[in-house]
């Protein structure tokens, strides 16, 4: 999803990103995220193809870069998460995590759910859709943040 | 004036809208499908939002999708587009009713148009002439009979809730009637989840002429003459041109005219089309379009008015601004369909292409968001491109298309240009002698 108009966008900071880099270098991690107020930085190995690698006939730089797969079920989520348990957003909206503001969220990282146990709410045209846990499983890293917009297929949370 | 517009559509037509608006300084929303993730339109978009799987139904046409991400995005607008939801007036009302403009006409209009056998009551009560047919759907084969013979066969029986030329069935005596029927109405429902259907008086020959039209919704109308579209293939239009090389200057006034009257009357609000057979002198209404149409931009070529403009304009409440005296309609201008299907037996060719070059210089406009590397996915219509060809006559522009179909370079997927390259050196097109079945015997169908 590319959004320009709600949120200030992300200034990049080099220095940071740079140090991250080391830091993954270092510690042989795949992936580090860090989150400061409502930005994030996320530095990733797995990085998707090139953002030169597509040629377009004019403004290339302008493009945003297009992701690796374009369909099918395999495809990663709208936010570049792709492993077996990735739970992605069967709709497009505003993800809640927690049922009103300022209660405790639903689930948390770590925690065990059951099948069917509600894990977030997208509202989509004034309707809270309950989004539940397709199988039993241990929540390992939640993608979004609260009120957070989603789109159709971006990753949610990882169950496994 | 807005300053987001959702686009909510697809293909060239959404990147003609996303022109429009950049054009004017407004900000656009892409909506797409995981299958469309890496198309021009979403790519050049300012922001964009995937709304479902590939299928139409889950995607394109998924209402809620499509205002969730008008309100996560902060739209103000949305345009329909062509096909998919832009002429369904249920959409329209709810997209009103969710506090956003809706770049079209009012649902009213879209509403009656949309209903054949409406659509025909009205364009009779707004003074347009009408094909004989039955008055109103048909329950059974003795009552279609009892309206056929009033009609005078051959007849042709057509979906109420139709459109695309599917669902329909010529019938030459009774006995065809009666086999035909059931068929049509088993059509009908599989196609539009509908099965009423109606019978209208069948021409041999006609031309199909259609009025371009703009209104402001206050009254003031204007037409951009009109657009021959009688080259077409299983009732798809497959080669544009206006002027029509088949009518005279004052058939033109006559039949523009009563076009505008009929749209002044309703107080129709932005860009519309209404559709007529034209034979022997007289013109028979089809149907009235209340949306863009693909073959639009050759209307913009002689007229030098922007058709997506005007639209964005009205929606935001501005009235037309001009009278038809101040339109000047200059030239010859003809559209290719390109297809991404075989130009023989026009079979389905969705792929990579794997080398792109589209014509240019003088006179030449080509719409489409195809470029090397792109991947035509095999979910949605085959359109690929449309080349627009302008000439000061219409020798000049039938030269300059001839030299535009040599120049333009599809890889990695079948095309329709060589049939375009065929229809361009045919002698019945250079003399403008055609009807609507003449693509077809040309095609030996």
């Amino acid at each position: 999803m590319k959004l320009g108009g709600r949120r200030p966008p992300l200034a990049p900071d080099p220095d940071l990103i740079r140090s991250l880099a080391k830091l993954l270098d270092e510690t042989g991690l795949t992936e580090i995220e860090c989150s400061a107020g409502d930005q994030r930085i996320r530095v990733s190995r797995q990085a998707a193809a090139p953002a030169g690698a597509i040629s377009a006939p004019a403004a290339a730089e302008k493009l945003a870069p297009p992701p690796a797969a374009s369909n099918g079920a395999g495809h990663p989520g709208a936010n570049g998460h792709d492993q077996p348990g990735t739970l992605k957003a069967p709709l497009v909206g505003i993800a809640y995590l927690a049922a009103e503001p300022g209660q405790p969220p639903y689930v948390r990282v770590g925690d065990t759910v059951a099948e069917g146990q509600t894990l977030m709410i997208i509202e989509a045209m004034k309707v809270m859709n309950q989004i539940r846990a397709p199988r039993a499983g241990k929540v390992s890293r939640v993608y979004i943040s609260d009120s957070e917009p989603v789109e159709y297929g971006t990753a949610l949370m990882l169950i496994e | 004036m807005f300053e987001k517009v959702l686009i909510a559509n697809r293909g060239e037509i959404a990147l003609r809208i996303h022109r429009a608006c950049r054009d004017m300084g407004i900000k656009t929303v892409a909506v797409h499908s995981t299958a469309d993730a890496n198309a021009m339109n979403v790519r050049l978009a300012d922001e964009s939002v995937c709304i479902g799987p590939p299928p139409a139904r889950a995607s394109y046409l998924n209402i809620p999708s499509i205002l969730s991400a008008a309100t996560i995005t902060g739209a103000d607008a949305i345009h329909p587009g062509i096909g998919f939801l832009s002429e369904n007036a249920d959409f329209a009302d709810v997209v009103l009713e969710h506090g956003f403009a809706f770049i079209g006409p009012k649902p009213d209009h879209i509403r009656v148009m949309g209903d054949k056998v409406r659509a025909k009551a009205a364009a009779r009560e707004l003074g347009m002439p009408t094909v004989p047919g039955s008055a109103g759907m048909l329950r059974n084969a003795d009552e279609a009979i009892e309206a056929a013979r009033a009609i005078g066969y051959p007849v042709l029986l057509k979906a109420v809730s139709g459109g695309g030329g599917r669902g329909m069935k010529l019938a030459h005596n009774d006995t065809d009637l009666r086999t035909l029927l059931p068929l049509a109405q088993a059509e009908a429902q599989a196609a539009f989840g509908d099965d009423s259907v109606y019978l209208e008086r069948f021409l041999d020959r006609p031309r199909h002429i259609e009025i371009q039209l703009i209104g402001d919704g206050r009254g003031a109308v204007v037409h951009l003459g009109e657009r021959d579209c009688s080259l077409q293939r299983h009732h798809q239009k497959i080669l544009e041109e206006t002027p029509s090389p088949g009518l005279d200057p004052a058939v033109r006034e006559r039949i523009a005219g009563i076009a505008v009257n009929a749209l002044e009357k309703l107080g129709y609000q932005s860009a519309g089309t209404i559709e007529f057979l034209y034979q022997d002198g007289e013109f028979y209404f089809i149907e009235m379009n209340t949306r863009l149409q693909v073959e639009h931009p050759i209307s913009e070529m002689v007229s030098g008015i922007d058709l997506v403009r005007e639209q964005l304009r009205i929606a935001a409440g501005a009235p037309l601004g001009y009278r038809q005296s101040d339109i000047q309609l200059r030239g010859h201008a003809i559209e290719c369909r390109i297809n991404a299907e075989n130009p023989e037996d026009f079979r389905p060719s969705p792929g990579r292409i794997s080398e792109y070059h589209a014509p240019g210089g003088p006179g030449i406009r080509v719409d489409s968001g195809l470029y090397q590397g792109y991947e035509v996915p095999p979910y949605y219509d085959s359109l690929i491109s449309k080349l627009i060809v302008y000439g000061g006559d219409r020798d000049e522009c039938l030269m300059r298309l001839r030299r535009a179909l040599e120049e333009y370079v599809i890889g990695g997927i079948e095309t329709t240009i060589p049939l375009h390259q065929r229809l361009a050196h045919a002698a019945d097109f250079q003399r403008g002698a055609y009807d609507i079945g003449w693509l077809e015997r040309f095609l030996g169908h």
